[in-house]
């Protein structure tokens, strides 16, 4: 294969690593509409991510070595392409909807009348299941949206 | 809210993405996709399946811990206290000014005005909450089922209720400065809970119908065929 050719491919490759992440970043944003094709198109997108980025950054790195005997500012130019399948990689692993919105792995809990954090007018999500009651405050769901729990032997997962 | 377990394995679910300004969940165990409005799986192996809802409530903390005083309450996480990241008591007005991307083309009511939404038989029904505080109970029949739609006195809690007894409607009337009902029909009171507390049917329970409280927006792009309640209609 040509240098030449090996560089084309070395650019696509890079660029579509890209794109693999971006593309359902962007259109699953908050406070923008989504079309049924667009969540169809990312969630392909998102399962498919983590080998993808993995496989373009390792096809890359060979297409680096190999094209890595040549003028110095082109050596440059090979490692700052480098750049862009590995942040893909990386973002590929990441739940970057955790870091907007506030997950809460180890929910705590404490008796009503101990739970000096609420005001008595705020709302509460409530469940009652078996005889166990739990309450959960809308000002808390708010913020993290979701809560696992189980009530009464009863797996829930809260939503807001 | 809904049951976490799908043919008896409980799956652990996490924020992925956001449909039109309401969350999508993705289960760790199967990697599908879940609409948090509809409980359904849209995307991946458990795709068309549907999250069991579970009947819940959306009251005023006094009201839960008068009827619950054993009750647990989920603690804040003291990271995001310290960090003052929870909303202030008055966030709801803050809430009501954030923009709505969506689009649903159904000018009945405002994007953002609050409404209570109840499905009964397939039939979808939005009430507005300014309807509902100041007409409780509201009298209706949703998919055959005579309901009642009920505001406590702090004017934030809403129940609704099948006023089905004995196979028979019973009609129900607010009593004045308490939570309480009357129904008509046998003279009995009925509190906030559903329960009859005095008169002929004391003890009794009347079924609960599962809310949600939402804004119009949002219910109706999730329940496109759905009924609004035109106040200051006579009772039929």
């Amino acid at each position: 294969m040509s240098r030449r050719l090996l560089w084309f491919l070395l650019l696509i490759v890079a660029t579509l690593a890209l794109a693999v992440v971006l593309i359902p970043a962007w259109v699953i944003q908050p406070f923008r509409p989504q079309s049924p094709r667009g969540l169809e198109i990312s969630y392909a997108l998102k399962r498919i991510a983590s080998v993808l980025t993995i496989a373009a950054l390792l096809g890359c790195i060979a297409m680096m070595v190999k094209l890595w005997r040549g003028a110095r500012w082109s050596r440059i130019v090979l490692v700052l392409l480098l750049i862009p399948p590995a942040i893909s990689a990386w973002f590929a692993r990441q739940n970057h909807f955790e870091w907007m919105f506030n997950p809460l792995p180890n929910a705590g809990y404490v008796r009503a009348d101990a739970a000096s954090f609420v005001n008595d007018s705020d709302l509460v999500m409530a469940v009652t299941r078996n005889g166990e009651a739990a309450a959960y405050p809308i000002r808390q769901l708010a913020y993290h949206h979701l809560v696992q729990d189980t009530v009464g032997r009863l797996p829930i997962v809260v939503t807001y | 809210m809904w049951e976490a377990a799908v043919d008896g394995r409980t799956l652990h679910f996490h924020l992925t993405g956001i449909n039109n300004q309401n969350f999508i969940m993705r289960d760790e165990e199967t990697g599908s996709w879940w609409q948090q409005v509809s409980g359904e799986a849209t995307f991946g192996p458990l795709k068309g399946r549907r999250l069991t809802p579970v009947p819940q409530d959306e009251i005023s903390f006094a009201l839960w811990k008068r009827e619950q005083p054993n009750g647990r309450v989920l603690r804040p996480d003291p990271r995001a206290e310290a960090a003052h990241h929870y909303a202030p008591a008055d966030w709801e007005a803050g809430i009501a000014r954030l923009p709505v991307a969506t689009r649903i083309g159904d000018k009945r009511l405002g994007l953002r005005e609050l409404i209570v939404g109840i499905t009964v038989n397939g039939r979808d029904k939005a009430y507005r909450m300014a309807d509902v505080k100041q007409q409780t109970p509201i009298i209706d029949t949703v998919g055959g089922l005579p309901i009642a739609i009920v505001a406590a006195s702090d004017g934030n809690s809403v129940r609704a209720f099948s006023r089905v007894v004995d196979g028979k409607p019973v009609d129900l009337f607010a009593k004045a400065e308490s939570n309480d009902l009357l129904d008509s029909t046998t003279g009995s009171e009925w509190d906030f809970s559903g329960r009859a507390i005095r008169g002929p049917l004391a003890g009794r329970l009347l079924t609960r119908i599962p809310t949600l409280r939402d804004y119009w927006f949002d219910w109706r792009t999730y329940h496109p065929d759905t009924a609004i309640f035109r106040a200051g209609l006579p009772r039929s």
